[in-house]
């Protein structure tokens, strides 16, 4: 049955006939090579980087690979704002290049300046942590330019191949910047895991895409769009199983439960600076890629899968933060509110409107900043080995260093969505986004979790703040461990987040603006 | 789906075999179970000695340049038969691709892939020295057995 559907595709439109009748020579993709500077720069910046730490002497600087990062990180930055005006003006607008396979858009354009943020402040962060590991060396910085890379390839992908290129290269890249620890027993064992249950995973993921190949008959998520919208299936269980399966696939990579079990140990045992990366990048390159592929390319067919992010936002809901109140160690707990955050995204992405898709990305935009913060502070208060990673080895943390203390609690209570801070305007706009679709039931579930997860986030700031003599009036303990050296590239990528997360906070019009023009655009390849 | 139902009967058949054969062994059998009957079967004479377990990580990079040009390979020559019809499109992406492969193979052998030489200690570090192996040295530590390993390294809780 499916094969005669596929008999009627239309052989005109989406893309030329591969071989002219005239002439022997193959009809080649033009490039516009200017649309992808955001990308070029990621790519030949890490290209040129492997070549000149194999070339030159071992003894540079020791900064210069993080100077280098930042520089190539603000670079990709600066390149986003001409391509920002250029796909939303009206004359020129989004295109779509390589036969159909990338769509440059704002969206695309969005997602990728989030990642370039992440990088930077990252990079600022790796920098001083490092050294402090004896792990510094030109490597990390080049696989957050690959992870980075690839990160950017999945959000202006347009096709399920191209967007499968894009997860392998930014997961191999975070496989092995997980294990980059050389001397924790835990990142070792933390990169194993991500390796072998990332590796599951993408398989997963490739074996839905051939299945909704096989059911649509392209790869081309325009082209399943057309075909989709245009014809009635007689027969829709290849078409289901390739949804569950991708869903599955990507709701590994997002850390959305019930696919969430890497989750805490990779986010526990990765060096503390690539735990706030994954939060970050990663898990906004793989929203964007859920975006892209279902929001949009089986927008059609939304009553078909919106079920499974139903079931997949309430559990990651419910899980996260029910779980994470019982934690003992911090980075897991962060790993656990990851989750409960992603739930939060999937309620943007289940309404399957432009409204949820513009929530999503503020949601992510504001959860960049405060992952990469919160997990930035941990790398520092953890100290030299990341022994100190407990609740109670926070304790006293407040008198012995305020400022810390106080960003902690800010992104703590940004978080948890207290007004005033970024991660209530979030909140509101994905709960809003849901409310708008009638989903009362998700909404009220989002709420009540928010609650749940609060505690644990008042649990971390009263360890930090309040020194009391415990429940029994045993001495009050005061800080211990050696002192927390705090670099001033740590205190610049510090007040980043902080800036970012009070700025979405109080005036959250810019980025909410910003948001709302990054809509998925899927145009046809004119060739230009 | 008629012309399936064949795949769909043999499959039938070998899972009763397989059952059938389970339980047919497990009812008929004398059931006088001893040491050499229970070892996996094994070929050849059993080991006097556990086999060596380690081998020298140099191997795994020789792998890998290996599958670097391998795949090199597995793009070039596809190319080489079309290039011509390929035109400026198919030598601006293969030049792409041989320059990221050749940057990563410049890094490889950089850093010491293709010295045969004594082991070479690519970076000392004073902190958590233990005397298992580590990932950057396969070299035992002797005389160190007992001593200074960190504590508070524990493993990742399930």
């Amino acid at each position: 049955m499916i094969l005669q559907v596929l008999a009627q595709i239309p052989t005109d439109g989406v893309t030329a006939p591969l071989v002219e009748e005239s002439t022997s020579r193959l009809v080649t993709p033009r490039i516009p090579w200017s649309y992808l500077t955001p990308q070029l720069i990621l790519f030949l910046g890490a290209v040129i980087g492997v070549a000149l730490v194999a070339l030159l002497p071992k003894r540079l600087p020791k900064y210069l690979s993080a100077l280098a990062t930042v520089v190539l990180a603000a670079g990709t930055l600066v390149s986003i704002v001409p391509l920002w005006g250029r796909v939303g003006n009206a004359r020129e607008g989004a295109i779509s290049a390589w036969s159909g396979a990338i769509g440059v858009d704002r969206f695309g354009l969005f997602v990728t300046a989030l990642i370039c943020l992440a990088v930077l402040v990252t990079a600022l962060f790796a920098d001083s942590y490092l050294r402090r590991e004896g792990l510094d060396g030109p490597e990390f910085y080049l696989l957050l330019m690959t992870a980075a890379f690839g990160a950017s390839i999945m959000a202006i992908s347009n096709d399920l191949i191209v967007l499968f290129v894009g997860v392998e290269i930014l997961s191999i890249s975070s496989y092995v910047l997980t294990a980059m620890h050389a001397r924790r027993v835990t990142s070792q064992e933390a990169g194993l895991k991500y390796l072998v249950l990332g590796g599951f995973a993408s398989a997963v993921l490739l074996y839905g895409l051939a299945l909704i190949y096989g059911a649509t008959g392209s790869t081309n998520l325009l082209q399943i769009q057309v075909f989709l919208s245009e014809r009635v299936l007689t027969s829709d269980g290849l078409l289901l199983g390739g949804l569950g399966l991708m869903m599955a696939g990507f709701g590994f990579k997002v850390g959305a439960a019930p696919f969430h079990m890497w989750t805490p140990d990779v986010y526990q045992g990765a060096p503390t600076p690539v735990s706030g990366f994954m939060a970050s990048a990663v898990k906004t390159a793989a929203f964007a890629g859920m975006i892209r592929v279902f929001v949009v390319g089986f927008g059609s067919a939304a009553e078909l899968w919106r079920p499974i992010v139903f079931v997949m936002a309430v559990l990651s809901l419910l899980v996260g933060s029910i779980v994470s109140v019982v934690q003992s160690n911090v980075k897991r707990m962060l790993a656990y509110s990851s989750i409960a955050h992603a739930g939060f995204i999937l309620l943007g992405v289940h309404s399957a409107t432009e409204r949820g898709t513009s929530a999503a990305l503020f949601y992510l935009a504001s959860y960049t900043a405060m992952a990469l913060g919160s997990f930035g502070i941990v790398a520092l208060a953890a100290r030299r080995g990341e022994h100190l990673q407990k609740l109670s080895d926070l304790r006293g943390f407040a008198t012995a260093h305020p400022g810390l203390a106080l960003a902690f609690a800010l992104l703590l209570f940004a978080q948890s969505g207290v007004p005033l801070t970024g991660g209530f305007i979030a909140k509101l706009g994905v709960i809003g986004a849901a409310v708008d679709q009638g989903d009362w039931a998700l909404a009220v579930v989002a709420m009540i979790t928010a609650v749940i997860s609060t505690f644990m986030y008042l649990r971390i700031i009263v360890s930090m703040f309040f020194v009391g003599g415990g429940d029994h009036g045993e001495e009050p303990a005061g800080f211990e461990g050696p002192p927390v050296n705090v670099s001033w590239t740590s205190m610049v990528g510090l007040g980043i987040v902080v800036v970012a997360t009070l700025f979405l906070g109080i005036l959250p019009g810019t980025v909410k603006h910003w948001s709302n023009q990054a809509v998925v655009e899927m145009v046809r390849d004119s060739g230009r | 789906m008629g012309q399936y139902l064949p795949i769909l009967a043999l499959g039938i058949l070998a899972t009763l075999f397989a059952l059938i054969s389970l339980i047919a062994s497990r009812l008929l059998n004398p059931g006088r179970p001893n040491d050499a009957k229970n070892a996996p079967y094994e070929c050849g004479i059993v080991d006097q000695v556990a086999p060596p377990e380690r081998f020298p990580v140099r191997f795994y990079l020789v792998a890998m340049i290996f599958i670097v040009f391998d795949i090199e390979i597995i793009f070039l020559y596809p190319f080489t038969a079309v290039y011509r019809e390929l035109g400026s499109f198919g030598l601006v992406s293969v030049i792409e691709f041989a320059v990221a492969v050749f940057a990563s193979f410049l890094y490889v052998v950089a850093n010491g892939a293709l010295d045969w030489g004594p082991l070479k200690q690519v970076r000392r570090s004073g902190m958590m020295v233990t005397p298992s192996r580590t990932s950057t040295s396969t070299i035992r530590r002797v005389g160190q057995e007992g001593r200074e390993v960190h504590v508070g390294d524990e493993g990742v809780a399930a």
